[in-house]
């Protein structure tokens, strides 16, 4: 027998049970007033103790214009700016591509914290139909703007069958303390190919949250880089679902924690049929005193025959006080399936250091070459060169501590 | 008499509480090469480590001079800086970092500690293809991770392709025909040999006598028990190739003649 004990409410839950009730979400609010911010009880959100860590929610953000400057340039690459949820659609699309606002969140009702705010607060969504291949790459630059803001935004992207496109999707905004909570919904249709990166460049004082559902339909093939390099508090869902035979997916993230900062990315992967494969490579750098979190569930279900999946996380510590946590889960129903998960957390190598020092290599660009020799393996696939010369910027700007 | 390219004065080194080196002296002037030949576990590759500056073990007397100069106190790329370069018995694999960036960085690190420019790309390509067509070092070799996946034979290749690169004073090899087959070891050998030179010296750590036919030295010396304990013509191979190292075990000289 449980016995009930009301949880104590802070000023971030009755900010938020505010907001919600302001924008008629009464039952969202109503849940928030009962069960709080999730702790570590919660087993998704195990490293992750929102009630401890979200002391504060500012105001929720109103629509407003950029100021800040986009946080990443990709030449050649399509840029759709995105201000506190609503996209500017003025420019000409390239080909295979039809985009337009749309009312609501795209994400689908899930027993999350933050899915249900996004739901409720996400005003519209940005939604984006690929048909065919479209030689440019996407970027979705969406910024966080104003003063201090609670902002939650939108974005689904369709992509038809056989449909072949590379979408980046940044977080970013002006220096406030903001807290943005962003939603994307990804429909791969059968057989098509798609690459689709979450970067978190968000600013210093600035918390990040990010829900993401994959839904992959057969004989697709879906790559997934999850980014964060920003942001003092962040926490990113990954919800991936394959739901026709024969598909692939590659599930990747690079997980760049520095002083101060806590980042935790849960992906839970759903092999709902038979027949596909996943590739989940996770690998998180902690530096001064920080956390790095990763929880990866796989789940097979009982029809799921013939599932090969292999999920890896691979940490790497600079720091003697920095925190690196990993909780890979494999929940498997059926019986003739490949499973595997594997944890790994270290230090730079001293016999790697030591060679490259022997060669008249200074060791500060030693560990820089060892580190970025250690991300290259998520980098490397990312076809798109421009694309792939941006994104090593951004761990070259990471790893000399410029953001 | 001209300054010796290396001068070792009664070296100590131990790592944590073992003595390893128990006195090492040991003088290669600029435009020779000289053989250390030991027993496995007699000390040469630690010498080779300590040499080149190797964190694990502390040397606790004695002295090592690099042309002149004291270099115990510079960190390993310091003293590959200053034209000490060794040929690593296992040359590491390094995932993640490609060959020619490895070589680029190589380059241009010890160039910047001189004060000299940085090589242009067009010239740095040159540069490594000129040295890598003798060593049969192809493109696709340096297109891959540092040493990862590289056969035996492709490590050292690929060890004295830095050397040439970075042009040392003072080379030391450690075991450079361990693992490699007689075309390999002909291969690695005419490389070293095409770099000798008036200019540098160079230090030949081996275990066997075969290496020192593909190499001739100008000077062999019989490491045992932390030091030298022999010194003497390149015949001395043959000798410790026949008698074994048994017979130089229990006289110890007082170190070795240059």
């Amino acid at each position: 027998m449980s016995i009930h004990t009301p949880v104590r409410i802070g000023p971030a839950e009755v900010k938020l049970i505010e907001q919600l009730g302001a924008r008629g979400a009464t039952a969202a609010a109503e849940r928030l007033s009962v069960v709080g911010l999730p702790t570590r009880k919660v087993e998704s959100y195990h490293y992750t103790d929102l009630k401890m860590l979200l002391r504060s929610v500012p105001e929720l953000a109103d629509a407003t214009k950029a100021i800040s400057e986009p946080a990443l340039r990709i030449p050649g690459a399509h840029r759709i700016p995105m201000t506190n949820g609503v996209a500017d659609l003025d420019g000409a699309e390239p080909q295979g591509l039809r985009s337009a606002m749309v009312p609501g969140s795209s994400l689908s009702e899930r027993d999350d914290l933050l899915v249900r705010l996004n739901m409720a607060l996400a005003a519209k969504t940005l939604k984006l139909e690929i048909n065919g291949d479209v030689g440019s790459v996407i970027h979705i630059d969406r910024r966080t703007e104003g003063d201090a803001g609670h902002m939650n935004d939108s974005v689904h992207l369709f992509v038809a069958d056989g449909g072949k496109v590379t979408v980046i999707e940044t977080f970013s905004g002006t220096d406030e303390a903001h807290l943005s909570n962003h939603a994307s919904y990804v429909a791969v249709g059968k057989d098509a190919e798609v690459t689709h990166i979450l970067l978190d460049l968000s600013a210093a004082q600035a918390t990040n949250f990010a829900s993401a559902e994959y839904h992959v339909a057969a004989g697709a093939k879906i790559r997934t880089v999850t980014i964060h390099a920003g942001s003092v508090l962040s926490r990113i869902n990954l919800f991936a679902r394959f739901e026709g035979e024969g598909a692939h997916g590659d599930f990747t993230g690079l997980n760049l924690v520095t002083e101060g900062q806590h980042s935790d990315i849960t992906l839970e992967l759903n092999h709902a049929v038979p027949r596909c494969s996943s590739k989940p490579l996770f690998k998180q750098i902690a530096r001064g005193r920080s956390v790095a979190a990763f929880q990866g569930k796989i789940i097979v279900a009982r029809d799921a025959q013939k599932t090969d999946a292999k999920l890896m996380m691979q940490g790497l510590m600079l720091s003697d006080e920095a925190q690196i946590l990993s909780k890979p889960e494999l929940e498997i129903f059926a019986d003739d399936v490949v499973c595997g998960h594997g944890s790994t957390v270290g230090a730079l190598d001293d016999d790697h250091m030591f060679y490259l020092s022997s060669r008249g290599i200074p060791q500060a660009e030693a560990e820089a070459m060892l580190v970025r020799g250690f991300l290259e393996e998520v980098l490397d696939p990312i076809a798109d060169e421009a694309l792939h010369e941006a994104l090593e910027g951004v761990v070259v700007q990471w790893l000399q501590g410029t953001k | 008499m001209t300054t010796p390219m290396l001068e070792i004065r009664n070296l100590h080194a131990r790592i944590e509480d073992r003595e390893i080196l128990k006195g090492v002296n040991l003088i290669v002037p600029a435009g020779q090469v000289h053989a250390v030949m030991g027993r496995n576990g007699s000390g040469k590759s630690t010498l080779s480590y300590v040499l080149a500056g190797k964190e694990d073990y502390e040397v606790t007397e004695g002295e090592v001079l690099l042309d002149g100069e004291s270099i115990l106190e510079l960190d390993p790329a310091e003293r590959a800086s200053k034209g000490l370069f060794l040929a690593f018995q296992y040359p590491i694999e390094i995932p993640g970092v490609a060959t020619m960036t490895f070589l680029k960085a190589a380059i241009n690190s010890q160039r910047k500690a001189r004060g000299e420019g940085e090589l242009s790309t067009p010239d740095f390509m040159r540069a490594v293809k000129d040295a890598g067509r003798d060593l049969h070092i192809d493109a696709d070799m340096l297109k891959r991770a540092l040493n990862v996946g590289f056969s035996g034979g492709e490590k050292k290749r690929a060890e004295i392709l830095q050397m040439a690169l970075l042009k040392p004073k003072m080379c030391v090899l450690d075991e450079t025909d361990s693992g490699l087959d007689i075309d390999a070891l002909k291969v690695v050998s005419e490389g070293v040999n095409a770099l000798r030179g008036p200019g540098r010296a160079m230090l030949v750590i081996t275990h066997y006598q075969r290496l020192l036919n593909h190499i001739v030295p100008d000077l062999v010396h019989v490491f045992s028990d932390g030091r030298v304990v022999e010194s003497g013509g390149k015949e001395l191979a043959l000798e410790l190739e026949a008698k074994g190292y048994a017979g130089f075990d229990e006289q110890p000289t007082s170190g070795a003649a240059a």
